[in-house]
């Protein structure tokens, strides 16, 4: 089925844009480089027409077209060639390199610019760069390959987002950065783009160039270009991998006895009985990592894509297939997507372009446990089960016991029928993780998701350009789920009815651009303009219906077509507040003669979001560029053959808060039974703050871009990004009775860093050598946060004690809590640690216990003395890839990591006395002498060695990781030519293949997600997969 | 120049979109689904769902207000007691209850934060009630009127009362507050507490309805503002005022409006809901059909739940139960042979045994639960998620406890002996009791058995002085755990000073 779709595909658009031609000629000739030898695959097109064809291996070619008529040769990485044909006779073609880098063209929002004159910090990866990339996901695409820019993935669960973050953390609100497709802003993620269907992708990294996106681009912006057809023979491009991924790293957790022995220990400690007689008759017990984790979980990849058109229409059109099982509980995590992309560009005439780009994507993902949550899933229950209640209960005697028997009908059983074991030490959230698999069994998620955008230009003088584009993000999204009766445990069952949920959301987001630009040249002065204006509205909505009790025990059998009494229906939505900007921007770019450079951007933007007080915001920016390697002065040299010196400052913003704060509104706010109904009462959701502003991020940047020793470039940014009144919910007194908090313009912070990007390219031989690595350093603190002392951040665990705190000197969100400063080996170790009244710091510790810091001297331990324990944010984040080509072998390594962040790792439940504990607590305190760092385990832990945050939970989160290597071969043409393939390369792949860390948990990369919830918080993260894969690009 | 009307299209698009993006209303949109402050409260329904939400932080077990946790005051209370243990799954399963009955309390750690969003939750809502009906309500009566900001007067002293009598040293507010005053709040004087208090609930006395129509129940009448005044004074200790507070609950108790239930255990029935002893009565229902989705605003009574026996299977209970606040053995001894001890306490051991039924030891099983609260099989929902609706009300002052007040602040007072004993005679005449003297020992003993479970014993303990000595086992420490450590947050970036002890 899906191949004859596939042919459908492929004939539609070959008779789409199939156009006629005329032959007269016969043209030959031959295409070498500029030493003379012969080019094979070089593109040899009759201008205006698909009519064309390609060099063989001797550089020979053989094409017919008319008399007058132009002929196009072209070659990757070579200077595009027109020639005029005359006559039959036959022709001799040199094809000369194109320059380096630098005179590539870069997308700069709204417009392109060329690379050698820009003077914002802007990163770009181009499409070859990705092309051999089997990536997961797109983010990863940037991962490590361009300075400034942290890629983290928030958890290896298929198809969950990676955090982005550029140049550090830019506000406490949010610092996803700006995504713009095709001059589309995009929500929700860009997961449903293909990487093979990507042009480019640019980073805007300073407010200099970022500046012309006003709103919401404070954090970044991320330009991604789609693939234009372009004027040729139809292309047609296959790239597929598959391959198979297994967890990278278990946990060490104790075994069935070493679980025995330390749980009698922690109860006898408490002065209460031994519980388990004879623990080495427990053995090994139950893995239940084991038991969840898959080694062989599946991933593949399809892309297909057809390009190709003339010098009037262009067409590029591609389908996708991607499909990764999960390495956790596999049939209940797992992701899916299919995707379509058509986009094409029509020249009507000299002066009037028109054209389109649009993308679908259907997903469907499984994944309803939380990737980092200790709260049940699989994970979390597989980390603090004990190991001593069987996966599987075989044995008669047991099963006809409670709660097997009382609960015969709905506890979960395997596929021979046996029942899973239930747990009768550790309860709460956690279960069978096998059974509750089969209980989540089927439910999933679904999104669709159109994105598209259609422009008209028109070039009424030269140099004018006037452009009109509508683009449009139509997302749906949804989930299916069947709740059936069953029994997991005592806590965690459902006894009565099955129900059925269903819930669908839709989000339609419209921008309407309207811009005009000039751009021309008198002498030496070059200069272009650009003015604008830009709409934008989000809007959405979302229902979901429950029918309970639905006679169906599957979810295969569940369905709304049965009929359950009306009091069994239960519906629910919302929708979303009215959201509109209109904005108004204009750039000039000017530069004298290549040499001397400068971009102005100014931009107006009105929000919604803020009440008449500051419904607008401005966004000024300015940068400048010297090229003094242009200079007559600069002599001729190797060692600094091209220097590029930029600076740059400018203001961006965020809005990013919801709707209607600046008033007071008035919604629901709890019910009460009245007269036997149920009447809901309503009140002011949150308290008004009518001068609301938008949030300024300022950022300065200098910078150099040099070419050094010839082979070398060198780029180095440093900047400096302030963000004031940042926007985020003040968390309020509660006596002031509010019921939501309210948002104001809060804190400040500054990030200050350091970039460098460093590429080297030489051929040595006959390998082509191709390294590039980059280097950053970001500091963030915190300057400002208002009337507050500190704000609170994530509390631990089942208490009001915060994991960190926001405070000014600090950095954000720096771990605070207690300091242990060792473990009182003796009683006598307790009564020397004395205040200065004589009085004992710790009268009720025992030998084992953490001896605390008494951070505040009050002479005892309370909450006043916890204190600054580390930052979760990394200070320095390296990349780098070096690639070889050796004939027809090609091999890339590519590496990333970071260091200078610390992980506060909080594994194990706390309220759950019988959790297990990783084998880390085998070194706990025994006896004077065994331990200064790993306290005694009692239960109720009166000393609060375990349930007060501390640097006990701290861990380094430095890592270094091997994410890919990659060996891959192209088949000699030769072979290819015969059966009329152009290139043909085959791949093996391994990602993650190796973590250089200390740290303990799954994965020391620990991402945030919506706006750095949890950022540097390991609460049994869902780890990330190593991976083999084998694939094969196919183009023809 | 053929492309001229292409060039004018463009052109207009361009202006066209130029003047909708100058455009103020393009940006100036309105809320959905809410409804701004200052077009609100102006229709007689707008000022009764005002009234509403005032009265819904009486219901909430679970904290809506940034804690997110859920706590509950009749679960904490009884766990904190003498007559209960925390119970559950295991020594730190709902650890808010485990710390309240180890008293290990600390600032950081405790059902503090959650009894202080709601009632001052409470307290802005009849605040901002009782400003908003100073102006013009379409459509509202003046008799309405006078009648919601009673009820919002009642209500703001109801919820100060909660927090006087749980922190003492606490912020009084009588308005909502301006942002300005946001951080320059301070501790008022418990006497002044007290006063406001008096004040509001004197000023509905004059204004609430005797008898509530049963359109209406829930709402609160009179009678419960009489008594809830009487037992504000009481609670003040102040041996000069006892005579004072001892009329407000003969007013109660002879206003007519009262009367005992015959049969004890039907009191606390869900078939029985705003009985004829009932004078301030919480309610609960099952009607919301509430799944987990609707967490934390939940109007069936979740406690229910907590206190069933784990994994029951038998015929009378529900057989999900978490086995919370299992009834501590010597309390159970006390209570034996009582004539209501069998709707007091379920012997759940002798049950399955009788009944050939089961059921899972939890954390500090003794065998006995609460009966009161049980979650009986007969009102487990059929709708909805089982362990969230259930139908069951909290009585806050029923009429027992009013006599019993009353008898007691005759006593204390020096008024009228007879009237004492005729009381206390006729709680215990109820269940079949003969008379005993009307001594203070009598009494407090009275309540002891009366209202057990009911989320009265640990006041009582702590106004009578008796805690120290009757919660040492649990390790209750006088000076300290007479009130709740102020929760750790509101200490920050605010004037309030924490309780002693707990620094």
């Amino acid at each position: 089925m899906k191949r004859r779709f596939h042919i459908y595909f492929l004939v539609f658009f070959i008779s789409l844009f199939h156009v006629a031609w005329s032959q007269d000629l016969s043209v030959t000739g031959k295409v070498t480089d500029k030493s003379g030898n012969p080019l094979e695959s070089v593109s040899v097109m009759v201008k205006g027409t698909s009519n064309g064809t390609k060099t063989d291996k001797t550089g020979a070619f053989k094409v017919k077209a008319a008399a007058g008529s132009t002929l196009v040769i072209s070659y990757i990485g070579m200077e595009t060639q027109l020639l005029q044909v005359q006559s039959n006779k036959p022709v001799v073609i040199q094809l000369t390199e194109k320059v380096t880098a630098m005179e590539e063209v870069v997308v700069i929002g709204y417009g392109t610019q060329k690379k050698s004159v820009v003077t914002g910090a802007i990163s770009s990866v181009k499409a070859k760069d990705l092309e051999d990339m089997p990536v997961t996901r797109l983010e990863d695409a940037l991962k490590g390959r361009t300075a400034g820019v942290t890629v983290a993935s928030s958890s290896g669960q298929p198809g969950s987002q990676s955090t982005v973050m550029i140049r550090g953390i830019t506000s406490i609100n949010n610092f996803d950065p700006l995504y713009v497709v095709d001059g589309v802003p995009v929500a929700g993620g860009i997961d449903y783009i293909n990487s093979s269907d990507i042009e480019s992708i640019e980073v805007l990294k300073d407010a200099a160039s970022a500046a012309i996106y006003g709103t919401k681009a404070a954090s970044g912006v991320i330009l991604i270009t789609t693939k234009k057809g372009k004027a040729g023979v139809l292309q047609v491009n296959l790239s597929s991998y598959v391959g198979t991924q297994s967890p990278a790293r278990k946990l060490d957790l104790l075994n069935a006895t070493q679980y025995a022995t330390l749980r009698n220990e922690s109860s006898i400690a408490a002065g209460n009985g031994i519980l388990f007689a004879n623990p080495s008759a427990l053995g090994a017990g139950t893995d239940w990592q084991g038991a969840i984790f898959n080694n062989s979980a599946q991933i593949q990849n399809h892309e297909l894509s057809i390009s190709g058109g003339n010098d009037k229409s262009t067409y590029f059109a591609s389908f996708g297939m991607y499909s990764q099982d999960g390495i956790v509980s596999s049939s209940i995590s797992n992701y899916k997507r299919f995707s379509i992309r058509i986009n094409s560009a029509h020249k009507i005439n000299k002066w009037l372009n028109f054209g389109e780009s649009v993308a679908y994507a259907h997903t469907k993902s499984q994944g309803g446990f939380d990737p980092n949550g200790y709260f049940g899933g699989p994970l979390s229950s597989a980390v603090n089960l004990d190991p001593i209640t069987p996966v599987v209960i075989t044995d008669p005697s047991v099963i006809a016991q409670n709660p097997y028997a009382n609960h015969a009908t709905s506890i979960l059983r395997d596929d021979k029928g046996n029942p899973y074991g239930i747990s009768s030490i550790v309860g709460q959230e956690m279960t069978n993780p096998l059974a509750y698999a089969k209980v989540q069994n089927g439910n999933y998620g679904w999104g669709d998701k159109f994105v598209g955008n259609t422009y008209l230009e028109i070039e009424p003088v030269k140099g004018l350009k006037l452009k009109s584009n509508i683009g449009a993000d139509l997302a749906f999204w949804g989930n299916e789920s069947f709740t059936p009766i069953f029994f997991l445990s005592t806590t965690q069952s459902n006894l009565t009815n099955a129900n059925f949920n269903r819930g669908m959301n839709k989000a339609f987001n419209w921008i309407w651009t309207n811009t005009a630009s000039y751009t021309r040249s008198i002498g030496l002065h070059n200069g272009s303009v650009l003015v604008g204006s830009e709409a934008r509205n989000n809007s959405g909505f979302g229902i979901s219906g429950t029918y309970i009790g639905v006679p169906a025990s599957t979810f295969g059998d569940a369905s709304m077509n049965f009929s359950v009494p009306t009091t069994n229906t239960q519906a629910g939505g919302y929708e979303y507040q009215p959201y509109n900007i209109s904005s108004l921007f204009a750039r000039l770019n000017y530069d004298y003669n290549g040499k001397y450079l400068l971009t102005a951007i100014v931009r107006r933007d009105g929000s919604s979001h803020f009440g008449s007080n500051n419904v607008y915001g401005n966004f000024p920016s300015l940068s400048l560029g010297w090229i003094p390697t242009k200079e007559k002065f600069w002599p001729v040299n190797n060692v600094v053959s091209y220097l590029k010196i930029r600076a740059g400052y400018g203001v961006n913003g965020n809005d990013n808060l919801s709707a209607f704060q600046y008033v007071s509104t008035v919604g629901g706010v709890g019910a009460y039974p009245i007269g036997g109904q149920i009447t809901t009462g309503n009140a002011p959701l949150a308290p008004a703050n009518p001068d609301l502003k938008w949030e300024r991020t300022t950022q300065s940047n200098i910078a150099f871009d040099a070419i050094i020793f010839k082979d070398f470039n060198l780029t180095v940014d440093v900047f400096k990004k302030t963000t004031s009144g940042m926007l985020m919910q003040i968390k309020v007194p509660g006596y002031i009775g509010a019921a939501n908090q309210p948002w104001g313009n809060i804190a400040s912070m500054d990030n200050n860093g350091v970039e460098v990007e460093l590429g080297y390219r030489k051929k040595v031989g006959a390998v082509n050598l191709d390294l590039k690595g980059n280097v950053t350093y970001v500091k963030n603190k915190v300057t400002n946060i208002g009337a507050n002392n500190y704000i609170a951040y994530a509390n631990f665990q089942a208490s009001s004690y915060e994991v960190s705190r926001k405070v000014v000197g600090q950095p954000v969100n720096e771990f605070y809590g207690f300091k242990p400063l060792g473990i009182f080996q003796t009683q006598a170790d307790i009564n020397s640690y004395v205040n200065k009244n004589g009085g004992l710091i710790q009268p009720n510790a025992k030998p084992g216990d953490f001896k605390w810091a008494d951070v505040d001297g009050d002479g005892s331990i309370t909450s006043g003395d916890r204190t600054y324990l580390g930052d979760p944010t990394p200070h320095w984040m390296l990349g780098f890839t070096v690639s070889a080509a050796y004939k027809n072998f090609d091999l890339k390594v590519f590496a990333q990591g970071v260091a200078g962040n610390k992980i506060f790792q909080q594994l194990r439940r706390l309220d759950i006395t019988t959790a297990n504990y990783q084998t880390k607590a085998l070194g706990r305190w025994t006896g004077p002498g065994t331990s200064n760092d790993f306290p005694r385990l009692v239960d109720g832990d009166p000393n609060g060695n375990f349930s007060n945050p501390s640097s006990f939970y701290l861990e380094d989160g430095a890592y270094l990781r091997i994410k890919t290597v990659q060996l891959g071969y192209n088949l000699p043409k030769f072979l290819l030519n015969k059966a009329k393939i152009q290139n043909l390369r085959v791949y093996i792949s391994g990602n993650n293949l190796i973590t250089f860390t200390k740290y303990t948990g799954y994965d020391p990369e620990i991402g945030g997600s919506g706006g750095g919830w949890l950022f540097g918080i390991d609460r049994g993260i869902y780890p990330q997969a190593r991976s083999f894969m084998a694939g094969v690009n196919l183009t023809f | 120049m053929k492309y001229k009307p292409l060039l004018y299209l463009l052109l207009i698009a361009g202006i066209t979109q130029f003047t909708l993006s100058c455009k103020k209303s393009f940006l100036e949109t309105a809320p959905k689904g809410q409804v701004l402050e200052t077009n609100y409260y102006q229709t007689a329904d707008q000022a009764y769902s005002g009234l509403v939400a005032a009265y819904a932080c009486l219901g909430m077990e679970a904290d809506n207000f940034g804690n997110n946790t859920y706590t509950d005051k009749l679960g904490s209370l009884n766990s904190a007691g003498d007559e209960c243990y925390a119970g559950g799954g295991g020594p730190t399963d709902m650890n808010f209850w485990q710390v309240w009955n180890t008293y290990t309390l600390s600032a950081a750690v405790g059902p503090q934060a959650d009894f202080w969003a709601i009632d001052y939750a409470g307290i802005y809502r009849a605040n901002l009630l009782i400003e908003k009906l100073n102006g013009t309500i379409t459509g509202l009566s003046d008799a309405n009127k006078a009648r919601y900001i009673a009820e919002a007067k009642f209500l703001r002293a109801y919820y100060h009362f909660e927090l006087e009598r749980l922190f003492k040293n606490i912020p009084l507010i009588t308005k909502p507050l301006a942002s300005s005053d946001w951080y320059s709040v301070t501790q008022a004087k418990p006497a002044d507490v007290y006063t406001q208090i008096e004040k509001d609930l004197n000023d509905a006395i004059t204004v609430l309805p005797s008898v509530i129509l049963p359109s209406e129940y829930g709402r609160v009448s009179k009678g419960a503002a009489m008594a809830e005044l009487g037992k504000v004074i009481l609670y003040q200790n102040n041996t000069a005022r006892m005579t004072e507070a001892a009329a407000w609950f003969e007013k109660v108790s002879s206003s007519g409006v009262y009367s005992l239930l015959p049969k004890y255990a039907d009191i606390f029935s869900p078939a029985n809901k705003f009985n004829s002893e009932s004078v301030f009565e919480i309610s609960h229902s099952a009607a919301q059909n509430a799944g987990w989705g609707n967490w934390p605003n939940f109007s069936g009574n979740i406690y229910v739940q907590m206190t069933g026996p784990r994994s029951y299977s038998g015929p009378i209970y529900w057989s999900g139960g978490w086995s919370f606040n299992p009834i501590i053995k010597s309390f159970a001894t006390a209570m034996y042979g009582d004539p209501r001890y069998g709707a007091t306490v379920a012997n759940i051991d002798s049950i399955v045994t009788a009944t050939n039924g089961s059921y899972v030891k939890g954390y500090q099983n003794t065998g006995y639960f609460e009966q009161k609260w049980a979650p009986l099989a007969q009102y487990v929902s059929t709708t909805g998620q089982q362990e969230l609706n259930f139908p069951n009300d909290y009585i806050e002052i029923r009429l027992a406890d009013v006599y019993l007040m009353e008898a007691e602040a005759l006593v204390r007072g020096g008024g009228s002996q007879s009237t004492a004993q005729s009381y206390l005679d006729k709680v215990r005449a109820r269940v079949g009791l003969p008379s005993i003297p009307a001594t203070l020992d009598n009494i407090y003993n009275e309540r002891k058995l009366e209202l057990a479970t009911e989320g009265h014993r640990w006041y009582d303990l702590v106004r009578t002085g008796k805690a120290a000595t009757v919660l040492s086992f649990k390790g209750f420490k006088a000076g300290t755990h007479e009130v709740l450590p102020i929760p750790i947050n509101e200490l920050n970036n605010t004037k309030l000073v924490q309780n002693p002890g707990y620094n």
